[in-house]
């Protein structure tokens, strides 16, 4: 049989025996099918999980109505309709936020937070709406515990400093959008261990066993190359951890 | 179960079945019934009874090993090989201590096992078809041979290869060494009991033993148990550990590199002669476990199922530890319990709870949320894109879009879904992958060879694969429709069909083909490429019901249909006979083992009138199809000059490599099994 083969051999200069060790891991495609489905469905991207159970043709996991409400509560958090998300949660199983004030309080507090963003960026400024709800809906439950009071009381404080472009990096960390997304994945965990399902994707445990692995394995000074790259090109430079841009 | 001989008679030419008695009986012990409820052991050794109790757990770890359909139970069976016993004790067993079940050494040392088999049962089979000379019949026999179980695996081993070819994998102890015991001890009931059978010693001097293997740091946690069966006098009996170069004439703890705990007086020595108090005294019947905690390095007994605290710490790294026991009067006995059967103390408990505090510092490991999100989504945009999932990708980008649009975040990175060239690659690839998916190996052939025509050419392996893969979907829909013809006893189509047919029942066109097996019409609008290949299910499942060209027209004609249906049973039959012959003809001078063993085990299933209700059923189950997908699908890529794999898998491939990296010298890589606490 005649061959045309396509060289794809890029010249390495010598590999790292780990490298080697590396290669010889097999996966099993199915393997990885069954993270990414688990990561879909449970962290909520519903059409995603779809297309991708027609494409990869396996079975899409039984899942409960909570999909889609799941992803509208997702949703309403994100955009810090926080009334409308704690109206869903409750109406899915009012347990949920009974039985877990921490997350309860996480909830309304994002809502203070928003209607403080709202009130010091109007025009009439009037901060009336932010000490009611504050004194009717966060004072009571912080009463009972130290650590809300504490949060409570940096929340109010940007009452002070907004609308501001320089704030102190715990003030920074309120406005950001990373808290409403952490919130809602928060959400999203106890609605689905309310369920009896696993609250937590695989992916991220995968993904932080990854790094847990490679810190271990410094640390007992096992012969590894100085940085192990995945190759993920979007990766930036923040993750911290040794691995940087490789291109494939 | 209906068993027919006449297809294998007409594919292989010979009568088989009257070879399967004798052949099944020479290889005796290798046939276990492939449903673990109902083995039957042909062995009629009294010594192996204690089996009966290892098959469960042989099940529990073979299911945790893949969800590919049922795993064997056959390894649960004989021929174990060591070194030393390979005369007097041939069928020592091979069993996985309950506490290391679904452990990834455990999974490693299961797999040599495994291979140690079909080692054995390839040098019997080639010996005894030589003595045989059954001119044509070696393949045919072999048809019967072999267990279902067996077949099942194939696959899945293919699809994850042990690389055994690296450094061998530790055993466990299994057995008290009767080349390594001080020579006054006598060794009985296939190296469980140890008794001293020796004179009066003078005041130091003890008769020790030491295990075939050392305990496997890889284990993480090691725990063996001996019972006192009698204490003789004075109970002096020391249980623990040595090293392998320890004197064995004085009892374990005494001397250096070795450690124990004393019967006579519940003190626990290591290294010298002076004891510290430890336990309580034991004697007969009292039931003696000792472990090792290879990650913590610390050593601790139990008594009678109660846990006696730490013993000794700071164990050397780099000694191998054997278990050990010694004795000093005559009449003393001990019987040791390696995991072959239920442990006194819940040793499954204390490395459960090993692994979760492994978890929970792994769960530690969390990064700021919203980075870790970041970096999901890059790897499963990646991801997808990669593998040609590209309605998926799509979907999935626009899904993250809107999600960082309701939360106007600046700074997540959108993953920026490429179209253009790629997508072209994309498209196809994900065709040729459905199609193999749908069981339509034929349009699979005629996508690859239309677009990357070198692809087979240069990858044999994956080409042969298809082949067979073929021929297998051929059967699959013989059997279907045979059973259509057979009435309404069996009816329900396949379970996981019900998702492939989804995919298209959108595509009501369907179009009948008879000629497609010969030659590929590339004037054919791709898309309607589902029509009547050999073996395509290409159904619904209410067409599969009632014949082909389902529909209300389908129905109408039902009664035409049944005499239609036996028609084409007949034909189709018919032509996967002859498909099988091509097949045959064209890999039979390849001498590939892996390649003949394929085509041994593919044509196995023509025996069968329906193969869906025998015991080769695993190798019809349409999970198959996955693993030739993904390999043509890989190699399909590596010719477009990109990496076989995608981020996702790489870092699946580091991850089990930091792993076993941190397994090796029984570090916390022992109390992870990334597949299995992972990836499941």
């Amino acid at each position: 049989m005649s061959s045309s083969t396509v060289s794809v051999s890029v010249p390495t200069p010598t590999q790292h025996s780990f490298q080697r060790k590396v290669d010889e891991i097999k996966v099993s495609k199915s393997d990885i099918n069954f993270v990414v489905m688990d990561y879909l469905v449970n962290e909520g991207y519903p059409r995603a999980a779809e297309n991708f159970a027609k494409e990869a043709n396996i079975k899409l996991p039984f899942e409960e109505e909570s999909i889609q409400t799941r992803v509208e509560i997702r949703g309403a958090i994100h955009a810090g309709d926080i009334d409308t998300a704690i109206n869903k949660i409750n109406d899915l199983n009012p347990q949920i936020l009974d039985t877990d004030p921490a997350l309860h309080f996480a909830l309304l507090r994002v809502q203070l937070i928003e209607l403080i963003r709202n009130c010091t960026s109007s025009s009439t400024g009037d901060i009336t709406p932010v000490l009611n709800f504050a004194s009717s809906q966060l004072a009571p439950r912080a009463a009972t515990n130290p650590e809300f009071l504490k949060d409570l009381e940096l929340a109010m404080t940007l009452l002070i400093f907004l609308p501001s472009d320089t704030l102190a990096p715990e003030l920074e960390e309120l406005i950001k959008p990373t808290l409403r997304r952490e919130v809602a994945s928060k959400v999203s965990e106890a609605i689905l261990t309310s369920m009896g399902t696993r609250g937590e994707a695989r992916m991220r445990q995968l993904v932080r066993l990854r790094q847990w692995a490679e810190r271990k394995a410094r640390l007992a000074e096992k012969d590894l190359p100085p940085s192990l790259p995945i190759g993920l090109q979007s990766e930036d430079a923040t993750n911290g951890n040794s691995e940087d841009i490789m291109v494939q | 179960m209906s068993r027919r001989t006449s297809y294998a008679q007409v594919a292989s030419g010979t009568g088989a079945n009257s070879h399967t008695n004798s052949v099944s009986a020479r290889l005796g012990g290798f046939h276990h019934s492939s449903n673990s409820g109902a083995h039957s052991h042909t062995i009629p050794d009294p010594r192996l009874s204690f089996r009966t109790y290892d098959d469960p757990q042989h099940n529990a770890m073979s299911s945790s090993l893949g969800r590919g359909g049922p795993l064997p139970s056959y390894m649960s069976g004989s021929g174990y090989f060591k070194d030393y016993s390979v005369h007097d004790d041939p069928v020592s067993s091979f069993f996985v201590p309950s506490y290391l079940r679904g452990s990834k050494h455990a999974e490693k040392l299961q797999e040599v096992h495994r291979a140690r088999m079909a080692a054995q049962q390839q040098y019997r089979s080639t010996h005894s078809s030589n003595a045989d000379s059954l001119s044509t019949s070696s393949s045919s026999a072999n048809l019967f041979r072999m267990p279902s179980s067996h077949r099942g695996l194939t696959h899945e081993v293919v699809e994850r290869a042990p690389a055994l070819t690296e450094e061998p994998i530790a055993p466990w102890p299994t057995r008290w060494n009767e080349t390594d015991k001080f020579h006054q001890m006598e060794v009985e009931e296939n190296g469980r009991l140890c008794k001293y059978s020796g004179s009066q010693k003078s005041h130091d001097e003890a008769a020790s033993i030491r295990s075939d293997y050392s305990m496997p740091r890889q284990c993480g946690i090691y725990y063996y148990e001996v019972t006192v069966i009698s204490k003789g006098k004075d109970g002096m009996i020391g249980v623990g550990f040595s090293g392998p170069k320890v004197s064995l004439t004085r009892i374990p703890g005494w001397e250096p590199d070795s450690y124990a705990y004393h019967g006579d007086d519940g003190q626990c020595f290591s290294n010298t002669t002076s004891g510290k108090s430890y336990g309580p005294k034991f004697g007969t019947l009292d039931v003696i476990g000792c472990g090792i905690n290879f990650r913590t390095n610390t050593a601790f007994f139990t008594k009678n199922g109660h846990y006696l605290d730490v013993a000794f710490r700071d164990l050397k790294p780099n000694v191998n530890y054997y278990p050990t026991v010694g004795m000093k009067k005559q009449g003393e006995m001990l019987r040791a319990n390696f995991g072959q059967e239920p442990f006194a103390f819940d040793i499954d408990k204390m490395v459960q709870n090993e692994k979760a505090t492994i978890q929970a510092e792994i769960n530690r490991f969390k990064d700021v949320a919203s980075i870790e999100t970041d970096l999901i989504h890059g790897l499963i945009g990646q991801y997808l894109a990669h593998d040609g999932y590209v309605e998926s990708a799509r979907a999935f980008a626009e899904e993250v879009d809107a999600e960082s649009k309701a939360l106007a975040n600046e700074s997540s990175p959108t993953i920026n879904y490429t179209g253009t060239e790629d997508d072209v690659h994309a498209i196809n690839r994900q065709k040729i992958r459905a199609a193999i998916l749908e069981g339509d190996i034929d349009k699979a052939l005629k996508h690859t060879n239309l677009h990357y025509a070198n692809v087979l050419r240069d990858n044999e392996n994956i080409y042969f694969k298809l082949r067979c893969r073929k021929f297998i979907e051929m059967i699959r829909k013989c059997s279907e429709l045979r059973s259509q013809c057979h009435g309404a006893s069996d009816r329900t189509p396949p379970s996981k069909r019900s998702t492939t047919t989804a995919v298209h029942t959108s595509n009501s066109t369907a179009k009948r083909n008879s000629t497609a097996t010969e030659e590929y019409d590339f004037e054919m609008e791709l898309d309607e490429q589902l029509g009547v290949h050999n073996g395509a299910p290409w159904e619904t499942p209410a067409k599969g019901e009632n014949g082909q060209d389902g529909g209300a027209e389908g129905k109408e004609n039902q009664t035409d249909e049944a005499d239609d249906t036996e028609a084409q049973v007949r034909d189709m039959t018919d032509r996967m006979i002859q498909y099988g012959q091509e097949l045959r003809a064209e890999f039979a001078n390849d001498q590939r083992r892996e390649v003949q063993k394929a085509l041994e085990d593919t044509f196995a299933l023509i025996a069968y009138e329906d193969a869906r209700e025998s015991t080769l059923a695993p190798l019809l189950d349409t999970a198959g199809r996955v693993p030739v997908a993904e390999e043509l699908n890989s190699a399909i890529l590596v010719s477009l000059g990109k990496s076989s794999s995608a981020v996702l898998e790489r870092l699946v491939q580091q991850t089990e490599a930091l792993v076993n990296e941190l397994t090796e010298q029984g570090g916390p890589g022992a109390f992870v099994n990334v597949r299995k606490d992972f990836l499941q």
